[in-house]
């Protein structure tokens, strides 16, 4: 009967020790998932504003004044546009 | 001496101890554990909330999870308006101690005054002080990295514009707790805005969070606006706008581009305008929305409303000859006077020339219920179908209080007044077959449901008219543009200076010009005005076409329209002097 006892006994307490373990092996993972959740917030609001650099990066205002003062382009105008009509250009069926 | 208890045998430890002091003994260590399990039961039962909130505030923490502002996107789903993260720099100034190189080194990184901070960080009783709001983020890192004591970082977010000045009328901007203060930002404020979620969590010594209690209220992200603006064909309108308001030494200037199929508004823009993202010195003048705030009297914008009723209801055809000469008439002891005199007239021409008396002649055969029918029907003051902050109505007077002068002069567009948007929008009705359709800010595929005003037939023969005053012979002949048909209505109107409209030379003028193209199938309705053009020129047909035939080109461009007209450089250059 004391065996039983001490055994149930030792039992509890290794049940008890693995307790402790797991609850901390836990709070450390919740920890870790805190951590890479908050990694992916600052991800996501980087990427905002990235996008919007990248926008004003290309705005047309700026688009216009590189193609006009660094690359010498001009506007385009129908009077040098030449227009292609798709409907007639494809082959006709025999 | 005979009760007393025995501890031992042994007659040498033999002590006379009186019983009353063991049982004093019993009793109190009976009342300690009375007292002890009465505290245990105060803790435990009677005022166990007490005790258990005190235990959750030392580690329980509620953490507030951010909304992003939803973003304002153009038609093509290009970034307006987007919310990217901006450090705020607070501190506690009790626990502030830098020496004075510390502080000039913060004062600069923040880009504030030594002596502002100084004044900032002096308030010890105070136990939180902004020292900066939404700074940058390498600079918010480089504070991070002295660490201070008693500086603090907060996230908060900006506004960003890429778009800037050209669209800042249309996107509005938000104030720095992140509420919309103008435009599209306050118009749409609840639906951009998202709702902040919440979470319980325990958190350890260090301030880690170790366990997940209770619910968790997700954040409810703001939702996206997409408007009906596109960025290119804004850019360029506001551009071709700001050159010609610099160019004429104009005060101001508006301009609208809307789509003739859908009612959406492709362009809407002012120029003074302002740098969204830098709203310091910012003056009214810069703010106000003129294209959907400031009326006027339309002028002869208004005459093919007048031409097109008198030909509904048969009253005269297109070829009817009216004849203007000698320049003038006079009703009930006015007189209205054509710029010169044009004989006469057939009621096209009396389009094409802009005869105020031919005008009249036509509309005074002509009940005032009916023109205001016409008139209010075209959405002239009427509420503004479109919830702008800050849009205007204008002004159309009940038929029944119009004199007969009154309605004379109603005919050709003055003791009425409309914002340049309502003109625009007027105009519908000869593009879209004789039907009014709604306007709207926000991306709408759906070809729009109008209101009938005319038959389509009368609208294909306004908009001939339209294209004869755009035309050689006609009042806006710089309205043409190469490749495309174009037809529109100009109109120049003296401003009041004091009490009058200014003595000769002393003048001040708006002008402006309302038209579409393709003539025969319009795709889109433009209107440009100018605010007191000080160069020399002022007809609407001279400073305001202009900068119509630029607009209509590009945007017919970028829509992907072909050119319907032989392209050969057609610009005629000879004018009619247009009447007032």
């Amino acid at each position: 009967m004391i065996r039983v006892n001490i055994l149930l006994a030792l039992a509890t307490v290794a049940s008890a020790m693995y307790l402790v373990g797991v609850q901390y092996e836990s709070r450390r993972l919740f920890t870790e998932l805190e951590k890479a959740h908050r990694e992916a917030r600052r991800l996501g609001t980087e990427l905002e504003r990235l996008q919007v650099e990248k926008r004003s990066q290309a705005t047309p205002a700026r688009v216009e004044r590189v193609a006009h003062e660094k690359l010498q382009m001009r506007q385009v105008t129908p009077g040098i546009t030449l227009y292609m009509n798709l409907g007639d250009a494809m082959p006709a069926k025999p | 001496m005979s009760r007393s208890i025995q501890y031992t045998a042994s007659p040498l430890l033999t002590s006379r101890t009186p019983v009353w002091r063991s049982k004093f003994v019993v009793g109190a260590v009976a009342l300690g554990f009375v007292g002890l399990g009465a505290r245990a039961a105060y803790i435990q039962v009677f005022n166990n909330d007490f005790f258990q909130r005190q235990g959750e505030v030392r580690f329980n923490r509620t953490l507030e999870l951010p909304a992003n502002r939803g973003r304002i996107l153009d038609r093509n789903g290009l970034i307006l308006a987007s919310s990217v993260p901006a450090p705020s720099i607070w501190a506690i100034p009790e626990d502030v101690s830098l020496d004075d190189a510390e502080r000039a080194t913060l004062a600069k990184l923040l880009g504030i005054a030594p002596v502002e901070l100084a004044k900032k960080l002096a308030d010890e009783d105070k136990s939180f002080v902004w020292l900066k709001r939404q700074i940058d983020p390498e600079t918010a890192k480089k504070i991070a990295e002295l660490k201070f004591k008693g500086i603090y970082q907060r996230t908060e977010y900006r506004r960003q514009y890429p778009e800037g000045e050209a669209a800042a009328h249309v996107v509005g901007f938000t104030d720095v707790e992140d509420k919309g203060q103008e435009g599209v930002e306050l118009l749409f404020n609840s639906t951009l805005l998202g709702r902040p979620g919440t979470r319980h969590v325990i958190k350890d010594r260090l301030g880690r969070a170790v366990e997940q209690v209770g619910e968790t209220v997700a954040p409810i992200a703001g939702q996206d606006v997409q408007l009906s603006i596109d960025t290119k064909v804004q850019f360029f309108a506001y551009q071709k706008l700001r050159d010609a308001v610099l160019a004429n030494r104009a005060q101001a200037g508006s301009i609208v581009v809307l789509d003739a199929h859908t009612g959406e508004v492709l362009a809407l823009a002012n120029y003074p305008s302002y740098n969204p993202e830098k709203r310091v010195n910012l003056s009214g003048a810069q703010l106000r929305n003129r294209a959907l705030t400031d009326t006027f009297e339309p002028g002869s914008v208004m005459k093919p409303f007048t031409i097109g009723l008198a030909l509904e209801t048969g009253r005269v055809k297109t070829s009817t000859v009216i004849d203007t000469s000698p320049g003038s008439v006079t009703i009930t002891g006015a007189t209205i006077r054509d710029s010169h005199p044009h004989g006469a007239l057939t009621v096209e021409q009396v389009i094409q020339v802009s005869s105020n008396v031919g005008t009249t002649k036509i509309a005074m055969q002509m009940p005032a219920g009916e023109m205001w029918d016409t008139f209010s029907g075209a959405g002239f003051g009427q509420k503004p179908q479109i919830e702008f902050p800050g849009a205007v109505s204008g002004r159309l007077r009940p038929a029944k209080s119009w004199r007969p002068i009154e309605q004379a002069t109603a005919s050709y567009g003055y003791g009425l007044s409309a914002s340049l948007f309502q003109m625009v929008r007027s105009y519908t009705v000869f593009s879209h077959d004789g039907q009014i359709i709604r306007a709207t800010l926000l991306k709408n595929s759906e070809p729009a449901v109008g209101v009938p005003v005319f038959s389509a037939d009368t609208a294909a023969k306004v908009r001939k008219m339209l294209q004869m005053a755009a035309g050689p012979g006609g009042t806006g002949p710089k309205a043409q543009t190469v490749g495309y048909s174009v037809g529109g209505k100009s109109g120049t109107a003296y401003k009041q200076v004091g009490k009058g409209y200014g003595s000769e030379g002393n003048r001040k003028y708006r002008s402006w010009f309302v038209g579409m193209a393709p003539i025969d199938q319009p795709r889109i309705i433009v209107g440009v005005m100018l605010d007191e053009p000080t160069a020399g020129k002022y007809f609407g047909g001279e400073v305001a076409a202009p900068v119509f035939s630029e607009t209509v080109q590009q945007t017919l461009r970028v829509m992907g329209v072909q050119p319907d007209i032989a392209i050969a450089p057609q610009i005629v250059a000879n004018a009619v002097q247009e009447s007032f």
